[in-house]
């Protein structure tokens, strides 16, 4: 597995203390949606592009730059190299001719709607992916459990989420030990694709029953202590807002009045002035 | 100091799993009030099952058929769920990661678990859950994440969990099986200690020798069924017995047994170090 996957699936928490990491999660999780809405909202290259360097100047403060960035390019960079050629070609709203490709002695026109709306598709999925790293990667585990819990979500489901996080390290940590295992006992790892498909059974199989044993251990250890009593559960972290968050919410509400009076006055595109229909968008 | 009065009664318990009967076959049983109540048995004789029908875990968790009755503290463990018996009877497992609730950042936090599933007001379950670290030695790890501790350390924290809801009996399912050295003498120093202060143990080991030290009762388990059930001298004594079922008794009371049995030298079985060190002693002064 990639190291990139690997660090997303760990989801492991930079071990450092930054403003980023210091803000409320609340505040972040609010961030996460206003953005991502944003960047929904305004179908605009250039701006979209300012939402995604706002967000990666944040996960650079936050030590969490490298990560994100190498994460939001394996989704971005593949997607503007195959959409922008095809959009630009064949995007049902083209209009402005911006250039002729000479192809195999075909004349393939490039047009300006097309190309713009190859760009800013992935730039919005940009946006949330790395917003959302940001929110997940510099929250802590507990935190991130303490606002569930503010958000008054079922106990079983805070559970879940909790345990789902908790549970996909030690089960990468199974994986390991079952691939050192059989690679032990023989399993050959460095063969075609269709063979190492057919190997899966003999690390599927271990880890899925070791996994099973462990989630019923731990869930008789929680029942031990009172999981499911039917009292109402006293938790011990509180979340309260401090200075910073109602700084980082001020800028976020005062963005906010700046974006409807951009959006009421130049529209859903005030930089680059894109003329097709914003339920093209 | 050990009371007549009983804490847990079992009535002609016998219990089934879905898919293997039997598990544990008509236990007639007392466990007194401060008493140190060691369970032995080859693998599979129900030892872990017999932990976990002293909070309910056995039938309601699991399922299958029971026959009989389990009472813990005057309270039948059929008709009360586990988490109400949660404050009566705490059970720490082998395997001490999967015992973390994974819900806790610190060490404190973790221990005071508990304590929060039960609704405890927050300033109780910080104080007991002080009071708890303190006693298993782990003052001072209060801010630490319980990810970051050894394996030793793990097992004395979820002893602690338990500790901190003040259950009036503690059962210890083989706590030290998969614990090294260290973590061993760790473990039982911890567990010698609760032991001293007089609260009631249940404790299913594999580590007899450990266990001949601090037990007042022995059960032991054979296929579910009760083989032999005294005090400790009694039975860690019965060494055809536990041999014929696959149990080494200690290994000063096998030398004791073998200097009968091949060499028709008679002497009282020690179960213990000190025990042997005075009755080997007085054999080779000859007195």
């Amino acid at each position: 597995m990639s190291s990139l996957a690997t660090s997303i699936l760990r989801r492991s928490i930079a071990e450092v203390d930054t403003p980023m990491h210091r803000l409320d999660p609340r505040v972040k999780f609010l961030f996460f949606i206003w953005i991502s809405v944003w960047a929904y909202i305004f179908l605009d290259y250039t701006l979209t592009a300012i939402f995604l360097i706002t967000v990666l100047i944040l996960t650079f403060i936050g030590k969490i730059f490298k990560k994100t960035v190498k994460a939001v390019s394996i989704i971005v960079v593949p997607w503007m190299a195959v959409g922008i050629p095809i959009l630009s070609a064949l995007f049902p709203w083209n209009k402005t001719l911006i250039y002729n490709v000479q192809l195999f002695g075909y004349n393939i026109p490039l047009y300006y709607e097309g190309l713009a709306w190859g760009i800013v598709w992935p730039l919005r999925i940009g946006v949330c992916l790395a917003s959302a790293m940001f929110f997940l990667f510099t929250t802590e585990p507990v935190k991130l459990i303490a606002l569930l819990f503010n958000f008054r979500m079922p106990f079983r489901f805070i559970y879940a989420v909790a345990g789902a996080l908790q549970f996909t390290p030690i089960l990468l940590d199974d994986l390991q030990t079952i691939i050192q295992a059989q690679r032990s006992r023989g399993l050959r790892t460095d063969v075609s694709l269709l063979k190492r498909l057919a190997n899966y059974p003999v690390l599927i199989v271990p880890l899925t029953l070791s996994t099973l044993n462990k989630v019923q251990i731990r869930a008789i250890a929680l029942e031990s202590r009172g999981f499911s009593a039917p009292v109402t559960k006293t938790w011990p972290y509180d979340l309260s807002l401090k200075r910073r968050d109602y700084i980082f919410l001020a800028g976020i509400i005062a963005t906010t009045i700046i974006f409807i009076y951009i959006y009421l006055v130049y529209g859903f595109s005030p930089i680059n002035h894109l003329q097709f229909y914003i339920a093209a968008g | 100091m050990v009371s007549n009065e009983p804490i847990v009664v079992y009535e002609n318990f016998s219990y089934s799993y879905p898919t293997t009967p039997n598990a544990l076959v008509d236990i007639n049983l007392e466990i007194h009030r401060g008493e140190i109540f060691g369970v032995i048995g080859p693998n599979g004789a129900g030892k872990s099952t017999f932990c976990k029908s002293l909070n309910g875990l056995v039938p309601h968790f699991y399922g299958g058929t029971m026959k009989g009755r389990v009472l813990v503290d005057g309270m039948d463990t059929f008709e009360h769920t586990t988490a109400e018996l949660s404050t009566k009877v705490g059970l720490v497992f082998q395997e001490p990661e999967t015992q973390l609730s994974g819900l806790a950042l610190t060490v404190e936090d973790e221990v005071g678990f508990g304590l929060s599933m039960l609704g405890f007001p927050a300033k109780l379950i910080r104080q007991r859950a002080r009071e708890a670290l303190e006693k298993v030695g782990l003052k001072g790890f209060e801010r630490r994440s319980p990810f970051e501790l050894s394996g030793g350390e793990q097992q004395r924290l979820a002893i602690a969990t338990v500790l901190a809801m003040k259950p009036e009996i503690m059962v210890l399912d083989e706590p030290v099986a998969l614990l090294d050295p260290i973590g061993k003498y760790e473990v039982l120093s911890v567990i010698k200690e609760i032991a001293a202060e007089g609260s009631t143990i249940v404790i299913a080991e594999h580590e007899i020798e450990e266990l001949a030290y601090f037990a007042d009762r022995i059960l032991v388990l054979n296929e579910g069924r009760m083989v032999s059930l005294d005090n400790a001298k009694m039975v860690l004594s019965e060494v055809e017995k536990l041999k014929k079922i696959g149990v080494d008794p200690p290994s000063v009371t096998e030398l004791a047994y073998l200097l009968e049995h091949d060499l028709g030298i008679k002497l009282e079985y020690p179960i213990t170090l000190p025990e042997a060190l005075k009755i080997f002693g007085e054999l080779m002064e000859g007195r």
